[in-house]
């Protein structure tokens, strides 16, 4: 009898066992064989419910205090979707939608959808509002289902819009960075969506190390940038401002710390609202600031002189005969008044735009030299942390024609982004090194951990006695010249040069009538906190960059004294 | 020939049932810790996510008004243009404070 109930007792428990190996086997293959399989079905089961919801991490603008602004962030609201096997009266389906959604389909499209009897789920409706979506799921409508739904916002709608860039569908089926910011940090910006289908077992089982350090989370988190969002919208509207005054082609402005290159405002016109693609030109989608070269006339002068300085073939005290043009392999160069002015000083050049100056200036540095100089300048790519980041076009410079490089010396016949002058001119503003431009400062990672990103490539391209001198000529040209010496400021020195060449025409040539404006600016001079790049290409019924971005460019540097109370470099006596 | 299997002072099966229904209890447990973990977690992230949509409205409107304060011609408003503009020393800044 005993041993019959051992031998029972044996039984049952080999069946335990059995069983719960079973389970065991079961778990084994659910949960880490096909995991992954069954975590996408449960998000098809669940797509627009919470778990399927849209995540991205934020860009950040940064205030001149340290204030984050969200420059990219995620909007909450509700989509519709309907089941046409349920529904049983479109139209008062479709009245109460269409009453409670800003967009919806269209009615005919509606009703398309609802004859689709053999699908459960299609959307028809996206971006409800908060209130309206709790209004709509009140009515409580049969075969009509509010679902939380959550999409990318970018709160200063155009502000900066074609650098911040914008998360899409692209060519694939996920959202992601397809431009500018979001599409360089899209790694950083991404985020997996796994976390909340995180199946305790299955990961003590598979990993144990990421449930104790998650690596996500060292590589997940918000980009914040360099852009100060009230200079940022200073800027934009100035530029947007001035392309409508002008009907410009297209304008824009790049405002940069030249000491540490961080980019605190950068503004391009037209432009587009991040938040409402559907009707926005393709074209806007790039950025002018890195794809596309200009050539940018005699904001190239001040470069020239500099590496003609730098080089030792001049001196501030060398003077030289203007004749007014030069015929330089078969083709005249001409001053823009076409007047001669005799033997004058190297500053006259600069203050008075002199294009015979500044030919001649290149014939004193010789080929090789000149050469050598703008590929330092001009011959790389910034670096800058925007995508399609495009080259410097200086065809010119590998010929032996003399004409190529007297051209180049006023900014005709070579071609650069926004962004490589801005890079080029900060050198003679910061004491003769090219820093990199740059739109990101820190990385705020998911782990909480702030990461500064280093941006502390310097090129040394001129000597820091060249540079002052050069700075000198361009202070002149704002107290002296600028509005007639009206644009002196008495208590801030400010350092400019405007450029105006001819637009090349498809044809071959430049046009005679068609120009591109350029200006640039840096103060304080001799220790500068701000440089200021502007340009606008195709102005109607101006001709020089005097008449057109002046008024701009002064207004910026006004604005940027008070808003950052910049203290006087000059006018002043110490007073105890 | 003497006897040597262990002797227990408990029912061997009696501690069998105990210890699985001591494991099936704690893997219900575990299994309703883990599913409440994983309620709250997302509950949290949407509350976290609600609140920052919420700051993304202000932000919306605070850059709004700034853009609205830059685009305000003042001229248009009313006010007039100063006759003269004066540079006073930063320290007079300070010392007004």
């Amino acid at each position: 009898m005993r041993a019959q109930f051992r031998s029972r007792i044996r039984l049952v428990l080999a069946f335990l066992v059995l069983v719960a190996l079973g389970i065991l086997l079961r778990l084994y293959f659910v949960q880490i064989v096909n995991g992954e399989e069954y975590s996408l079905k449960a998000d098809r089961q669940f797509a627009s419910v919470s778990s399927g919801l849209f995540d991205r991490g934020s860009i950040y603008f940064i205030r001149k205090d340290g204030a984050l602004i969200s420059a990219a962030t995620l909007a909450t609201g509700f989509l519709v979707a309907i089941n046409p096997q349920i529904l049983t009266d479109p139209e008062s389906a479709y009245f109460a939608i269409s009453s409670a959604a800003s967009s919806t389909i269209s009615h005919d499209g509606f009703m398309a959808a609802t004859a689709k009897k053999s699908q459960v789920y299609i959307e028809v409706a996206h971006r409800l509002s908060e209130s309206a979506g709790q209004t709509l799921s009140a009515k409580a409508i049969p075969g009509v289902q509010v679902l939380r739904e959550r999409w990318r916002q970018y709160p200063g709608v155009s502000l900066a819009s074609q650098s911040i860039g914008i998360v899409s569908y692209g060519s694939s089926d996920t959202l992601a960075g397809r431009t500018g910011l979001e599409a360089v940090y899209d790694g950083t910006l991404s985020r997996s969506g796994d976390s909340l289908y995180k199946n305790f077992f299955a990961e003590l089982f598979s990993n144990v190390g990421n449930l104790l350090v998650n690596a996500k989370d060292a590589r997940e988190g918000d980009i914040i940038t360099t852009i100060e969002p009230e200079v940022q919208t200073r800027l934009s509207n100035n530029v947007a401002k001035l392309n409508q005054k002008y009907s410009s082609k297209e304008s824009g402005g790049i405002i940069m710390n030249p000491s540490t290159g961080a980019i605190i405002a950068i503004a391009s016109y037209p432009t587009y609202d991040g938040n409402n693609l559907q009707t926005v030109d393709p074209k806007l989608l790039g950025n002018p600031f890195v794809e596309h070269v200009y050539e940018f006339g005699s904001i190239m002068k001040p470069i020239t002189m500099a590496a003609a300085l730098d080089a030792g073939v001049v001196t501030t005290g060398t003077t030289y005969k203007d004749t007014g043009c030069i015929t330089v392999n078969t083709r005249q160069i001409c001053n823009w008044d076409l007047k001669a002015r005799g033997v004058i000083p190297m500053r006259q050049i600069i203050m008075q735009s002199l294009n015979v100056g500044a030919s001649w200036l290149a014939d004193q540095l010789g080929q090789e030299k000149f050469r050598d100089y703008f590929t330092r300048l001009f011959g790389e790519k910034t670096g800058i942390d925007l995508p399609n980041e495009t080259g410097s076009l200086l065809t010119n410079l590998r010929k032996s024609q003399q004409v190529g490089y007297d051209t180049a010396a006023f900014g005709q016949g070579i071609a650069v982004t926004p962004v490589q002058m801005i890079r080029a001119l900060g050198a003679l503003a910061n004491g003769g090194e090219m820093v990199q431009p740059h739109l990101v400062s820190a990385i705020r990672l998911n782990s909480g951990i702030e990461r500064t990103l280093e941006w502390k490539k310097k090129i040394k391209v001129f000597s820091a006695t060249s540079t002052r001198d050069t700075v000198e000529m361009m202070s002149a040209l704002n107290d002296e010249i600028l509005y007639g010496g009206k644009a002196k400021i008495p208590t801030m020195s400010v350092a400019v040069k405007t450029g105006t060449s001819q637009l090349t025409s498809p044809n071959g040539g430049y046009y005679t009538d068609r120009f591109f404006h350029s200006f640039v600016g840096f103060f304080p001079a001799y220790n500068p906190r701000f440089i200021i790049l502007l340009y606008t290409n195709d102005p109607k019924g101006v001709q020089y960059a005097s008449e057109t971005l002046d008024t701009t460019f002064l207004d910026i540097v006004h604005f940027l004294i008070d808003y950052y109370g910049v203290p006087p470099d000059r006018g002043f006596q110490e007073t105890s | 020939m003497r006897n040597s299997r262990i002797h227990f002072p408990f029912s061997l099966v009696s501690f069998c049932t105990g210890v699985v229904g001591v494991l099936l209890v704690l893997y219900i447990g575990l299994i309703a810790v883990v599913m409440s973990y994983a309620t709250v977690t997302v509950e949290f992230s949407h509350s976290v996510r609600n609140d920052e949509a919420a700051v993304a409205m202000l932000e919306g409107r605070y850059l709004a008004n700034v853009a609205s304060i830059t685009t305000t011609d003042y001229a248009i408003a009313g006010y007039a243009l100063p006759i003269a503009k004066i540079f006073v020393p930063a320290k007079s800044v300070t010392a007004l404070r």
